[in-house]
């Protein structure tokens, strides 16, 4: 039962880090139309930068905590510039195109990043955490401990998918990233800065996107691939969510993280969770009706 | 025959002879190279049928080779069969495969497809080529050792008959490439590019979706598998790291880069993908102006993903696509001052 217990929890904060990816997809797929395949090399890219700043550039008389708290920011700023970058560079020109057109662009996106983090960090494998909550801290719950870090994990991804659900809801912002999401045309025939809304769910999914690669690192020996991999998770945690609901994006990410925990009690396999990914991804396409994916259609 | 017939097996033939001739002079690595070429061109060809025919998208092609190569270094290691019978098997495993992953693309298009195969592209890359459990098929952690391989009688091993292993591979790759051609404009290969164009109104027309678009699927992983089967032959050894996640990536965006309607674009792909890296790795390091330099692999990767940007907002048809239309044009400017007929296809 101990043993079900921290499997649970282990689950749980994998499952956070698959909907913090997941959400950065859902915010983009819906707002540009692009359906972001290299959102798991950019969260890579975000995260070696910040592993950069901690352990590389970091004076060894700084607290832990300014280092990390400069590595995350180096992170996050980084993302947000690539985010933005990408936008101005590349998915401004290509608009009006087709989905998949879209979508096998983003596959450039992701060789590129890819490649140039394996020239710059090499293929070595790092187990170098950084945990934004102390290593040591637990908390009892009904006698399991429970790692800081698992509950900033579930606290952040719950938080976001309703701070980004509330932003877009209630804000005026947002209501133009919806109008958007629904008809660029229309949308910019009232007057809604279409590019502007671009530019911003592009900066907003590339944060996430990083954040949640921060976050995992304490979790797995990370390389340049690894990270970029962690994209089919995502997506299945994004389909769960139809690639439109937030909460229900934010609920397959738990779901599957569990899916994929518990069956690392009997079978010692590292290749084993894709398989439950892929069976997963399946299992939703076939019983969604395809049409259910409005969006995609478009 | 017709006379368009005729000039496409000259046509082949002539690419036949010279490029059969092209890496005589060169050393070992260069002959492996024109080797691989054609093997990765196989893959590229396996995407011209699936994306530039029936417009299906997908991201396992690379996982279709390597099921040939595991299954042919199998036959050949495990059970000493004769290479071509283990060629067969390669090639009808992948054909399986293709068909089994086709049956979920019976109801998905565009996005979804390309997430179920890269899904299923990373599935095999971790788990089935890597695993404890699937060691009867991938031979374990070392793979199948292929040393000694005969075809038609002949000893075609990789030490010393590279060369023959290359031929065989070329004649290959230009008959299937014919077909190919072929293909397009045979009943056939219209019903599958009215499947490509609307599949509402080719199913209206009374086209077999589901057995056409299983068809395609399994062809087209054939095709992938029938390169991917002569890759034990070639290297001597079967390991997962030519056929991951990352070289079906490849094979997608290269596929689209050179043009992904068009079968000779395949074979400029396949050159591009096995000459750029080795020759980077070779001559990409010295100095330049008092400054060492080095050129790895992973600039190929980089310039790849760029060029596909670049080429997806700038040419849209690929690079051969882009080539073709400007000859057709320079090509009927100068006809129409001499009054050249105007063919209506």
């Amino acid at each position: 039962m101990g043993a079900f217990a921290a499997y649970t929890i282990i689950g749980l904060g994998l499952g956070g880090i698959f909907s913090l990816a997941a959400l950065g997809i859902v915010l983009i797929y819906r707002t540009t139309g692009v359906l972001n395949f290299a959102h798991g090399a950019m969260g890579m890219f975000s995260t070696f930068v910040a592993w950069q700043v901690f352990y590389g550039w970091s004076h060894p008389f700084w607290p832990t905590w300014l280092a990390t708290l400069l590595a995350v920011l180096a992170g996050l700023i980084f993302a947000a510039v690539m985010g933005l970058f990408l936008e101005f560079a590349v998915f401004r020109w290509v608009r009006t195109r087709e989905p998949v057109v879209k979508a096998v662009i983003t596959i450039g996106v992701l060789l590129a990043l890819q490649s140039a983090a394996s020239l710059i960090w090499k293929n070595n494998q790092y187990h170098l955490p950084i945990y934004l909550a102390p290593q040591q801290a637990t908390f009892q719950l009904a006698g399991v401990p429970i790692g800081a870090n698992y509950i900033v994990i579930v606290i952040m991804a719950l938080g976001l998918a309703f701070g980004l659900g509330a932003f877009l809801r209630y804000t005026s912002f947002g209501r133009s990233m919806r109008a958007v999401s629904d008809s660029p045309t229309s949308a910019s025939l009232w007057g809604v800065p279409v590019n502007k809304v671009s530019a911003v769910s592009w900066m907003l999914g590339s944060l996430v996107a990083a954040l949640a690669g921060i976050l995992i690192t304490p979790f797995i020996n990370f390389d340049t691939t690894s990270l970029t991999l962690l994209i089919i998770d995502a997506l299945a945690a994004a389909l769960i969510g139809g690639l439109v609901s937030l909460p229900l994006t934010v609920l397959g990410g738990f779901l599957l993280g569990l899916l994929e925990t518990y069956p690392t009690i009997w079978i010692q396999s590292l290749g084993f969770p894709r398989l439950v990914a892929l069976l997963v991804i399946i299992a939703v396409l076939i019983m969604r009706n395809p049409r259910g994916f409005a969006v995609a259609s478009k | 025959m017709t006379s368009r017939l005729m000039f496409r097996v000259l046509a082949a033939l002539v690419a036949f002879t010279v490029l059969a001739r092209i890496p005589v002079g060169f050393d070992v690595g260069f002959k492996f190279d024109s080797a691989l070429a054609v093997i990765w061109a196989f893959g590229l060809l396996s995407l011209v049928l699936l994306t530039g025919y029936v417009g299906q998208i997908s991201l396992c092609q690379a996982t279709f080779a390597g099921v040939g190569a595991y299954a042919t270094g199998l036959m050949v290691a495990g059970f000493h069969t004769d290479y071509l019978v283990a060629v067969g098997v390669g090639v009808a495993a992948a054909f399986t495969l293709g068909v089994i992953v086709g049956i979920p693309a019976l109801r998905l298009r565009g996005i979804t497809l390309a997430i179920v195969t890269l899904g299923i592209a990373l599935v095999f890359d971790r788990y089935v080529f890597q695993d404890h459990a699937f060691e009867w098929f991938t031979g374990g952690t070392a793979g199948w050792r292929v040393d000694r391989a005969t075809m038609f009688g002949l000893q075609m091993d990789s030490s010393k008959h590279l060369m023959s292993a290359y031929i065989v591979l070329l004649a290959l790759f230009c008959v299937v490439a014919l077909l190919m051609v072929n293909l397009h404009d045979s009943g056939a290969g219209r019903r599958l590019r009215a499947i490509r164009d609307s599949e509402l109104s080719a199913a209206t027309m009374g086209v077999n979706l589901t057995r056409y678009k299983l068809l395609a699927f399994g062809m087209s992983a054939a095709i992938a598998g029938l390169g991917g089967s002569f890759y034990p032959l070639v290297a001597g050894s079967v390991s997962p790291q030519p056929f991951w996640l990352f070289t079906s990536l490849q094979f997608a965006a290269i596929a689209v880069l050179m043009g992904v309607r068009y079968v000779p674009a395949a074979a400029l792909g396949g050159v591009f993908m096995a000459v750029v890296p080795d020759v980077l790795t070779r001559f990409g390091h010295g100095t330049f102006m008092g400054h060492a330099y080095e050129i790895s692999y992973d600039w190929f990767q980089i310039a790849v993903g760029v060029l596909l940007i670049v080429q997806l907002i700038a040419l849209p048809d690929g690079v051969w696509g882009d080539l073709r239309a400007r000859v057709r044009h320079a090509r009927s400017a100068a006809g129409a001052i001499g009054g050249r007929k105007v063919k209506v296809a």
